[in-house]
Formats: C-alpha cells, structure tokens, sequence
C-alpha cells in the first residue's frame, strides 16, 4: 500500500511549473529533459510507461462520437500486442528490433505502444512511403541493415552478442551516434547512415503516435468525425471531453532544481 | 448593383453557373452520387477525350467539355474512393490516400515524395491537400522579363483571371476580402480563427507583417448539400465531411451526371499514336488483369497525372519516330520540376492551444510575395499557419534532432504549441527533371526518377524566409522555437512556351509534337510563384477547357 501512495504521488517535491517551459530541451543544459519521474501517473486513461500530462484524460472516453471506419482503424492498432509475433522480421532479428525500437521512443517499461509490432506489419503488407533515395537500398533492406550493423557494433565495441544486451546507457550512446550519421560497421557501411536513421525513426514514431496511448500521454483529441471540435479558442479551446494539463506538483515544493 | 456588388453582398447565396455537384451530393452519404448509373464506354468505341488522371486537372476539363456533349473517359491509376468506409479521422489510416507507388528520388536536395506531394485515386491529391487556394500573382508570368530569373508564361494573369473567379466559386473559397495580388473578394466569408492561428497572427502584426484569414477551399456555411466544415482538423486526411474541396466533391459528381465515365484501378501504360502521327487513345493496365493491355480509343487525349507521372508516361511512350519519349525530340520533357520550400517553425506557448482544431490552413500573408532587391534575392515566399497532427509533429521535433527521452518531452507538450510555415518560390531549373529509373513497377513499367537541387537563390530565399517566420514567434512571445526544412507541392515537368525547344506545349496545352494529345495539369506551369498550385491548376484546366469547346465562363 505504502508503495502504491507513493507512486501515484509520482515525483512529489519534483515537479515544475509548466506555464514556464523549464521542462523543455532545448532550454534545459546538455538540451536534456528532467526525468519522466516528475510526470504524474496517468490515473484514467492508459498511456505509455503509465506517465502522460493529461492524467485525468482518456481519448476512448469519446469513442461513442467516432464513426465506424475509424473506430475499426483504431481497434485493429489496439489488438496488436507489445512482444507478439512478428512476420516480416527474422527471429533473430527480434531482441534488436524491440530495443532499438525502446531506445528511439524511450519506452523502458511496460505499458508500451507496440512499436516494434506495428513496423513490422508495415513492413510486411509493404507500406513503404513512396520514395527511395538513389544511394540506398529498398526500405525493408535499411531495416535488415540497420539492425545488423547495431549488433555489429555492440559485438566489436561491447563484446556483447547484439545490441538488445546492451544496458540503457550504451544503447542510448549507440543510437546517438546513429542518428548523427556518425555510426560505422559492415553492414552500416553500404548505407547512408543518416538517411537510414531517417527511414527508420519515420516509420517508428508513425507507430509510436498513431497509438491512442500515445494520445492520451500528449492529451490530443483523437478522431474526430463526425463530432468535430466546437472549442477554438479564445475563451477556451478544451472541449468538454478534454482535460486540462496537470502535473504532479505540490504547490508549495515547485522544485527549483528543475528551473535553474 | 453590379454583379460583383451583388457576390459581395450575397457571399454564398450565389452558386457558380453550369456546375451541379453541390446539389447531386449527398447530404448523408459521402460516395459520389452516380457511380452505379454512369455511363460505360467499351474501348474499342473513339470516345471525344480520353483523361488519365482523375484529379483537379483532368476532373475539371471533363466536366467542362462533358457538360459541351463531349463523350469522355478518365483513366484513374488509385481507387474509386468510398470515403465512408475508406477514409478515416486518423492520420497513420490515410496512408493509402498518397501515391506510395516507388519513385528513385536523387540530386543534391532529393525530394522525398509521397505523403506531402503526390495523390492516387479518384480525386487526385485534392483530397488530401490542405485547403489553402491563393492564385498565382500576375508577376508570375513574367519572370523572366520583370526579375531575369525563370521564366515568361505564353499567357498572363489577365487571361486566367476568369478563371480563377470561376473556379473560386466552384470550390467554393472561404475567405477574407484580399489584398494580393489584386484586390478581390471570396464567395464566402473567412472561417473562425483558431487560438493557434490567432497567436501567430498577433506576432505578425507586431512587425507590421500583414496577413489575412483565408483564403481555403473550404465551407463556411452549407453549399448546397455540402455542410459546414466541423473542424476537425483532418484536411490532410481527407475531408469525410465534405466540406473541403477536391474534385471529388466540386466537379466529379456535375461530371458523372454528364455522361463521363471514371474508370479507377486502371494504370496508364502509354499514349499510342497512329500513322499519322495523331494520337490514336491510350494504352492501360487494369489492377485486376495487369497481364492485359487494352487501349482506350479517343480523338483528343488530355494527359493530367501532375509533374511526376505526366512525364513517366510520355517517356514511357517512346516510339520509333521519338525513341526519347513522347514529345522529347527536343529534351524538354520532365524538364524544370519545381517544388516549393516549406520550412515549419514551431513555437511554445504558456496556455494550451490545441492546434489540432481547426481546418490547418488557417491564415496567411503575401507580403514577401514579390521580389525585395534588399532581401539579396529574387522572387519570395509567402506565409501560411498550418497545423501538425500528432505524427506530423513528431516528424518536426525529429527534425529539430530530438529523439527519445526528449522527444517524448516535447511530444507530450503538444498543446502548446502553434505553427507557421513558408512557400518559397524555387526557381525552375533544367536539370532538376525527371527520368526513367531502371526499376520497374507492379505493372512492369519503369518508374520514375526525379533529381532535384537548389540553386543559390533558393537556398537564400529559404534562410531569408525561415528568419522571418522565427521572428514572428519571438515577437508573439514563444518560449521556445522548433524548426523543420521540408518541401512541398510539384509543378513543371512539362512547360508551356513559345517554341518547342524551350516546352512541351504551347500556351493552349496543346504538345508541340502531337496535334491532339493535350496536357491538363500542373506539369505545364513554367513557373510556381508562392501559391499553392491546385487553384491555378483548375484554372487552367477550364481555361482548357473553353479553348477546346466550353463556354465563356461568366
């Protein structure tokens, strides 16, 4: 019990004033975030790692406003399961796959978005986006590639047998460099790597947001037909099936730390 | 009262004449009325003219000369959309609505194609473009002569001019009372603004920038069975509404009940020319027999497939008398493609905006339009506020360089954000063009290559440009600022001009090479000014139109 309190109270004493925009990158040294530990847990809807902004905010609460075809879109998406089956990807390839895929959309824990599982799909009814760039291969090859070459790395530089055994840190590091262009092995090699990053993080972070966990984490509306939105703006633009932002904040420890 | 005086007053309550779609729709249903009862043509009979294309070109030259008793048949390469049960209000379910189709993409700036650019099906990429419908400016027609960069059109503003007016009402354009390039009104007033939108403009106005509500294809009110636009901010998704134009809505439904058939799932495959070198009909695949070509006869061909496709097919209409391509003695075709710059920037904002509501195109300005000695640069750029889903943000803090754990960050943050972009007028190059790549698609054929680079100019233009809309933000007050270079619309491929060594056409259309072949897209554009192109290619498309046999409009 005592450790239930304390993780719906979240980061107490951790939090920031979100009207400032100290939690933002960009402003913050190193262009980090804080850690997602002064999010407040979701207690309505599901959102990935349970963390989100909107934490009273659930998009399925509107469902009975979308129309048929949407609804069908949405559902076939949430029936895919994080760590189901895959078809278009080796079974070697998995444990790369599904870590790579964590690392690019930092999703340490479960609940999860099933990114790994809706690539794959796509993969297999060939969903590709309509362009491919002279100096690289098919998009499906970029995928094998890409994937290889991370394991390659991680055997040369870390010993370890793929990149899926790498720990959070290393991976990170690795991923960095990936998307810096600055990533060498045999198979990284006969790509051009800052465009494979493109190809991939293009179809991840398609998974990644078109999943309704993924709404309710940013508090987006969702679907939208045949409802439509009525509230534009000035006077408010939350319609009343939206909740307003919130964090975890206890007014009185709004924690400097995070501010300076 | 004038009769401009009375559209003024009456705003919507006039409808544009000789087109019926907005009475043949349906109020409940979203199909086009008239597929089960249109007309079907067997290809062995010579039709009057034979489309490939079924988007705002080639939509709108057969419902022109169909409404004359012309007897016409469109070839649509994508579906016959029911958008009922195939469109969505979700973004990564749209993904069939684009040309995904491979295209071999190289240069020194490829463009990436698909999602942004290029459309399939019944409707063409209308369906899926924004909304915004400005025209071109009359200086667009003269660049070479007014700015030495580009070049002149064989036709001016002036002559396009009742066009645009025409077309503004068939879509019909939602708007405020404009200022570019000349004065003019809207059939319909300017939608509501949404916060988003309304920040971006407060800032624009602190630097004396001017912009305007508008204009849109979109309803503000009902047009005939068309309602109200809902804002639901799916424009890029497809309207379900029906309140966003294309002309699946605006001229496909009048079309039908004319006498044309639309016949979808069918891949062009060449244009075929008989001995005296007129063309004879076209050459297609059907997606569900692709073993056997069939040939559709027909005593005009209008080719309107848009700056990729149009000059796919010509190139892959090679014969011995223009083993190049079709129309290619001269090497003119897929020539000068152009896209134009769109760079996005972002801004954070203390209060939520939630600018997912709301039709995307919301505002926009033309003042940097026209050329500005001072800028360093020829040509301009114009401002739109656009509005991106979910994906599509996430797509612009990628850009920014942010992946996992701060990108999350600045995911999770999305309702407070607005954002504006920029078109850049890119400056028409020869050696930007398109190719046959060695690849082959599902039907056999070649697909396309397209190389792209920028010049200088373009590179200042887009830097210029990109300062400009950040300026904006920081004067709105943003507390931080999120950039993306991106492009966006094609146009060119297939000029007009005034000799055959220097286009493909003349100033009617009509190829230099083939007395009855005709292209009716946007291929034909020898520059791109910075509007959206679809207006304009409608515009030419009627104006087509008129010349082979319409009405003056009026």
């Amino acid at each position: 019990m005592a450790g239930f309190l304390r993780r719906a109270r979240g980061a107490a004493g951790k939090a920031v004033d979100l009207s400032s925009g100290h939690h933002l990158p960009n402003l913050r040294p190193g262009k980090q975030p804080p850690d997602p530990s002064w999010l407040p847990r979701q207690r309505r809807g599901t959102t990935p790692q349970m963390v989100g902004r909107y934490p009273d905010y659930d998009v399925f609460d509107a469902r009975d406003t979308w129309d048929e075809a949407t609804t069908r879109v949405v559902e076939e998406r949430m029936a895919v399961e994080s760590g189901g089956p895959l078809s278009f990807f080796r079974e070697d390839e998995a444990a790369t796959l599904r870590a790579f895929c964590d690392t690019c959309t930092a999703q340490d824990s479960d609940p999860r978005v099933p990114v790994a599982e809706l690539v794959d799909q796509k993969l297999a009814k060939g969903q590709l986006d309509g362009y491919q760039y002279y100096d690289m291969p098919d998009d499906r090859d970029t995928w094998h590639l890409v994937l290889a070459g991370l394991d390659e790395v991680a055997r040369s530089r870390y010993g370890k047998e793929g990149f899926g055994a790498l720990d959070a840190e290393a991976r990170e590091a690795l991923v960095g460099q990936l998307a810096a262009g600055a990533l060498s092995s045999a198979s990284l090699d006969r790509l051009n790597v800052k465009r494979a990053w493109s190809v991939c993080m293009r179809m991840i972070l398609s998974a990644f947001y078109s999943h309704p966990f993924a709404w309710n984490e940013i508090g987006f509306g969702g679907p939208a037909y045949p409802r439509g939105y009525m509230r534009l703006g000035p006077v408010s633009t939350r319609e009343p099936f939206e909740r307003p932002g919130a964090t975890s904040e206890d007014p009185v420890r709004v924690a400097p730390e995070l501010e300076g | 009262m004038s009769l401009s005086l009375t559209r003024r007053v009456l705003k919507g309550a006039l409808g544009p004449p000789a087109n019926d779609s907005r009475f043949l729709l349906d109020p409940h249903r979203r199909d086009l009325p008239g597929e089960d009862t249109m007309a079907r043509y067997p290809d062995s009979e010579e039709v009057d003219l034979c489309v490939v294309g079924a988007g705002a070109g080639g939509s709108v030259l057969a419902q022109r000369l169909a409404r004359q008793g012309w007897k016409v048949v469109v070839l649509e390469a994508g579906p016959f959309w029911h958008p009922d049960e195939d469109w969505v209000s979700d973004e990564a379910g749209s993904h069939h609505l684009y040309w995904t189709q491979k295209r071999i993409i190289g240069g020194a700036d490829p463009i990436e194609m698909g999602k942004n650019n290029s459309g399939r099906g019944v409707g063409g990429s209308m369906v899926h473009y924004a909304g915004y419908c400005p025209r071109f400016h009359p200086s667009d027609f003269a660049t070479r002569t007014l700015d030495g960069v580009g070049a002149d059109w064989p036709l001016s503003y002036d002559e396009l001019r009742p066009h645009y007016e025409l077309v503004e009402r068939e879509l019909p354009v939602a708007g405020q009372d404009w200022p570019w390039p000349e004065p003019h009104s809207y059939p319909y007033s300017p939608h509501p603004v949404s916060q988003a939108a309304s920040v971006l403009w407060q800032g624009a106005l602190k630097l004396g920038i001017q912009m305007r509500v508008g204009p849109v294809g979109i309803t503000n009110g009902v047009f005939g069975n068309r309602p109200h636009c809902i804002y639901r901010g799916y424009c890029l998704q497809g309207c379900k509404v029906n309140a966003k134009a294309s002309p699946y809505v605006t001229h496909l439904p009048d079309a039908l009940a004319h006498g044309v058939e639309v016949r979808a799932g069918c891949m062009a495959s060449r244009v075929e020319l008989d001995e005296s070198g007129r063309a004879r009909g076209v050459v297609y695949l059907r997606e569900d027999d692709p073993a056997t070509p069939r040939l559709q006869r027909a005593k005009v061909v209008a080719v309107a497939c848009y700056s990729i496709e149009t000059p796919r097919l010509l190139l892959n209409s090679a014969s011995p008398s223009f083993p190049n391509g079709l129309c290619n003695n001269e090497d003119q075709v897929g020539r000068y493609v152009m896209v134009q710059g769109a760079s996005q920037t972002a801004g954070r904002f203390p209060e939520e905006l939630r600018m997912y509501k709301a039709p995307p195109p919301e505002i926009s300005s033309e003042d940097f339009y026209e050329t500005d000695e001072s800028r360093g640069f020829a040509r301009g750029f114009s401002i739109q506020t656009v509005s991106p889903l979910p994906i599509g943000w996430a797509e612009h803090v990628l850009a920014d360089g942010h992946w996992g754990r701060a990108l999350r960050e600045y995911m999770r943050d999305y309702n407070h954000w607005t954002t504006v972009g920029v078109l850049n007028e890119l400056l028409p190059l020869p050696e930007n063009r398109v190719t046959l790549a060695e690849e082959k698609d599902q039907y056999g054929l070649p697909v396309a290559r397209f190389d792209y680079s920028q010049c200088d100019n373009d590179r200042a233009n887009i830097e210029y440009s990109t300062r400009v809309i950040t300026d904006i933000l920081q004067a709105a007050g943003a507390q931080d600022i999120l950039t993306i270079h991106r492009y966006a619309h094609l146009i060119g491929g297939a000029r007009m001009g005034t000799s055959p060594d220097n286009s493909v056409v003349d100033a009617h259309q009509r190829t230099w090479a083939v007395p009855n072949l005709y292209l009716a897209d946007g291929s034909v554009c020898p520059t791109q000014g910075s509007a959206n192109p679809a207006l304009t290619i409608m515009a030419l498309a009627s104006r087509l139109a008129e010349h082979l046999g319409g009405r003056r409009p009026g």
